[in-house]
């Protein structure tokens, strides 16, 4: 591409102010000194001096009130209750947030669990529960204290002799 | 499909669900259990209260004794599946094998023994960093109460 071509191609926007200082001034400069690229600039100024006065002709003859008027009755106009909701659902259910709405959700639930499974007040139910006791034969309370919410396997001493240590003598058990 | 992989929000539920799931399971699979053991004596000679056992006063009133002293405390900490032996005054022996561990509660096959005869087997299930109390056994002309807790590590 020549450098008449080239500097044709920037005619138009050198014209709008659309280019560079520097690409500007080197326009300026060719088209000055270059008749070729001097007559393609005063081809462009008259095809835009034609439009211009065309369109300023035609723009006076045009009547905007109404269209204005139509805007402001649209701005002002109360719309129906459905497609307010329509809009706030479009809104509120787009893609994104319905997107973040899974992972609270999850946090939501998990939350829930933790709180189902770990006691919330500071009061711990200490209370045991027992699945087996096996005493060889030997008598056997299984008591809760609801005070204190706790559980007491008490042993008794075998009253007939089968003491566990012939030493060492029990009273019967505490009176529960 | 990169592009939708790559979306914040996927990558963010995904990396909580898997922080959830790495912590339910680490809660899940306790590496062991420390066991203490708390040996005190009942006795209706006295009204003596050892201040020691001030904590636990209100669970050993239950008891309906005069007299509570504290004799010997012991923490062990037990492997999973694996026993410990405590031993308790008067030639005495507990042994506690962690079995379970569920829903914040610890499931613990507890065994008594004096010698070699077996005075008492139990299963209990606990709170964790509760206790239950296991006595009866004639001590000293009192009672042995031993308070069994146990707390996950």
């Amino acid at each position: 591409m020549s450098q008449c071509e080239t500097i044709q191609e920037s005619i138009g926007r050198w014209l709008d102010g659309e280019l560079p200082a520097t690409d500007s001034e080197a326009v300026r400069s060719h088209v000055a000194g270059c008749a070729d690229c001097g007559a393609a600039r005063q081809r462009l100024e008259k095809i835009q001096l034609t439009l211009g006065s065309m369109l300023s002709a035609e723009a006076s003859r045009l009547e905007f009130s109404p269209f204005w008027r139509e805007v402001q009755r649209r701005i002002d106009e109360k719309r129906p209750w459905h497609e307010e909701l329509i809009d706030w659902c479009r809104s509120t259910f787009s893609a994104p947030r319905l997107a973040w709405a899974v992972p609270a959700a999850i946090m939501l639930v998990l939350g829930f669990l933790s709180l189902a499974k770990w006691p919330v007040g500071g009061e711990t139910n200490n209370y045991a529960s027992v699945e087996s006791i096996d005493a060889y034969g030997r008598n056997v309370a299984l008591l809760r204290d609801d005070k204190t919410k706790t559980t007491i396997i008490w042993l008794y001493q075998n009253p007939e002799g089968e003491n566990e240590n012939v030493e060492e003598t029990a009273k019967p058990g505490p009176a529960f | 499909m990169l592009k939708k992989l790559l979306n914040p929000v996927l990558l963010f539920s995904l990396a909580f669900l898997a922080v959830a799931g790495w912590l339910s399971a680490a809660e899940n699979t306790p590496q062991a259990v420390q066991v203490t053991i708390r040996t005190i004596l009942a006795g209706d000679k006295s009204d003596e209260f050892d201040p020691k056992l001030k904590g636990m006063e209100q669970q050993l009133k239950a008891l309906n004794h005069r007299s509570y002293r504290a004799l010997k405390d012991e923490t062990q900490t037990v492997p999973w599946q694996g026993s410990k032996a405590f031993e308790i005054p008067g030639g005495r022996s507990l042994t506690i094998a962690p079995q379970e561990f569920q829903d914040n509660r610890i499931g613990l096959k507890v065994r008594l023994t004096h010698g070699d005869k077996p005075l008492i087997d139990t299963t209990v299930k606990i709170a964790n960093k509760g206790n239950f109390i296991l006595g009866g056994p004639a001590h000293e002309g009192g009672s042995l109460v031993l308070s069994i807790s146990a707390a996950v590590q």
